[in-house]
């Protein structure tokens, strides 16, 4: 009878406790959700540099000096990219350069595309079949590209400047012969509100500059913390969280936590391995090819990053790569016998590198650890996308593996434990 | 300010003993334990960082047998009955284990099942060692679980021995109570 009391008492008293830090834990998750994405990144190269750490343990180094030496790796290494990166991202002047040169180009490939000398000319088959819809769907896209009044006008200043070159100055005269005219958009009206002097909308935009950084900063500093945090502790995590778990549950609860931990880290290590290749491969390839160093190491990036998306990822990499085909000039492949249009040699280096993700990479590093159904791995990246965009769609497939292997190997040693029938 | 300074180092001060008592008393406990006996004391500071412990009530099953092997345990207090059930789904007590005294040791090697159910008698506190734990120790520290893979294999093969002995002398009483037996025929 005592006991059934004392029993029932535990059992209120472990239910509100749990509700209690339920509620808090999700008050939490969303006051301090732009901590959530640095902690799981610094969470997540931690758990991707164990295997480093072990390495430079056996080799007698001391773990301090081994956590000190993988983050000054990775803090080169992002320093390194990062210039190329950002010396890559055009300046005002130069975007607005890009998008002339790139109207232009587009104009172009389009008109050949429908066999046209100009707009009022007769074109192909394709011209007669399709292409009052392919010229609205064409003058959607390219709207993205035309000035507004606001950036017509900085770009007349350049002109007087003497700033812009023959050949830009070319493409930007035959851009307004072309019937899609640059229209102003809607946001110029707000624009035109706000600007009140030249001075004081630099001023602003500078400041709203700084305040994004200092933000980006106070929250992304928490990373590299996070990051030897992880790496320093020696168990103690694990042997907290083991110590709620209650003896009947001790040894299940360790084997589960161990499966997880060795399936998350080999799908994560070689799901980075794997994107790692194919942002390499082309890169190397882009470079053969003639690309410049910088837009070969911005484009391999965006290729590898992107290509953790399954069947969008390598579209994505592939639409940056031609994008840039598409207005690069004067591309030198290294050898002769590599193709001359930009184009196909983009689109060459895309069909290797998928193919040796597919063929070689994916076999080799993720094995048979991620065998989704493609039904679940395209109604994953939907709802990633719907729910969390880009950020979302590049989650959704880690998410599902670790939910899907986490609850696979609490069965199975449910199971083995007689906990459950 | 100068009390903050104050409570601050008597926390840091008590912080410490009670650190460095518990580890100190796990280490002593790992010291003791044939199995770790040649390990020096830098050794057994790193075995004790994953040695659990665990608080175990009468009547409480460590493990039951059948379940998949994945700890070894040994006793800083109490005690603990290796039972087995027999034909008529009762307890045959095959040992009694007391302070010091380890159980389970076979979860190291692989996690084939326990052949027996570890049952507490009295009270007692366990610290549990994982076999995944010991395999990454002898990625991470070769030279530690060498030695202790190496003194588990010794240990195996005494018990297999001494098992060896026991059978045949078994076999042997067998023989003369069949001859007995066919003598009064």
């Amino acid at each position: 009878m005592i006991n059934n009391e004392r029993l029932n008492r535990s059992r209120v008293f472990y239910f509100s406790l749990f509700v209690f830090f339920a509620f808090a834990f999700g008050f939490l998750l969303i006051v301090l959700q732009n901590l959530v994405l640095p902690i799981l990144m610094g969470v997540l190269a931690a758990y991707i540099s164990l295997p480093g750490i072990n390495y430079l343990k056996r080799k007698n180094i001391p773990k301090s000096l081994a956590i000190i030496i993988l983050l000054g790796v990775f803090s080169i290494v992002v320093f390194v990219i990062g210039q190329k990166v950002v010396s890559a991202i055009p300046s005002e002047k130069e975007n607005l350069e890009l998008r002339i040169q790139l109207q232009y180009k587009l104009d172009k490939n389009f008109l050949a595309f429908l066999g046209k000398e100009n707009y009022s000319s007769e074109g192909n088959i394709i011209d007669n079949l399709v292409g009052d819809e392919l010229n609205q769907m064409f003058q959607s896209v390219t709207s993205f590209l035309a000035f507004n009044e606001n950036e017509v006008t900085e770009f007349q200043t350049y002109i007087d400047s003497s700033l812009v070159s023959e050949r830009i100055l070319f493409f930007y005269i035959e851009n307004l012969k072309q019937p899609i005219l640059p229209a102003p958009k809607v946001e110029n009206a707000k624009d035109l509100n706000y600007q009140s002097s030249d001075a004081s909308n630099l001023n602003s935009k500078s400041n709203s500059k700084i305040s994004l950084f200092l933000k980006a900063i106070s929250t992304w500093i928490i990373l590299p913390f996070v990051f030897i945090f992880v790496l320093i502790d020696e168990g103690e995590i694990k042997s907290f969280f083991l110590g709620l778990i209650p003896n009947r549950y001790f040894e299940m609860a360790f084997t589960t936590f161990t499966n997880v931990d060795k399936a998350i880290g080999n799908y994560l290590r070689g799901t980075l391995l794997q994107s790692s290749l194919v942002g390499l491969i082309i890169f190397l390839g882009l470079l053969l090819i003639g690309f410049k160093i910088q837009a070969a190491i911005f484009i391999g990036i965006i290729a590898g990053i992107s290509n953790a998306i399954p069947f969008l990822g390598p579209v994505i990499g592939l639409g940056t790569g031609l994008l840039y085909a598409i207005i690069v000039e004067g591309i030198d492949p290294i050898f002769p016998f590599l193709p001359q249009n930009p184009l196909v040699g983009v689109l060459i280096v895309v069909l290797i590198a998928q193919f040796l993700d597919n063929a070689v990479f994916q076999p080799l590093v993720l094995g048979k650890a991620v065998n989704l159904h493609p039904l679940v791995v395209v109604i994953g990246v939907t709802g990633g996308s719907i729910i969390a965009g880009f950020w979302g769609m590049l989650l959704a497939i880690p998410t599902i593996v670790i939910v899907n292997v986490v609850i696979s190997t609490i069965y199975r040693q449910a199971k083995a434990y007689y906990i459950i029938y | 300010m100068e009390d903050l300074v104050k409570t601050k180092s008597l926390w840091k001060d008590f912080s410490r003993e009670l650190l460095t008592h518990q580890s100190k008393s796990v280490i002593d406990i790992l010291k003791n334990i044939p199995l770790l006996s040649q390990l020096n004391k830098r050794e057994l500071k790193i075995i004790s960082k994953f040695a659990y412990e665990r608080t175990f009530e009468i009547n409480e099953f460590v493990f039951e047998a059948g379940q998949p092997g994945a700890a070894m345990f040994i006793i800083k207090e109490g005690e603990v009955k290796i039972v087995k059930l027999n034909e008529l789904k009762e307890f045959l007590e095959i040992a009694i284990l007391r302070s010091g005294d380890i159980f389970g040791e076979l979860a190291l090697l692989d996690s084939s099942p326990r052949s027996a159910s570890a049952l507490v008698s009295k009270p007692t506190k366990a610290l549990a060692i994982f076999r995944e734990d010991l395999n990454n120790l002898l990625k991470t520290h070769p030279e530690i679980g060498g030695k202790i893979m190496m003194h588990l294999a010794i240990i195996t093969g005494q018990r297999l021995k001494t098992t060896t002995t026991h059978l045949v002398q078994l076999e042997n009483e067998y023989n003369k109570l069949k001859g007995l037996l066919n003598d009064k025929q």
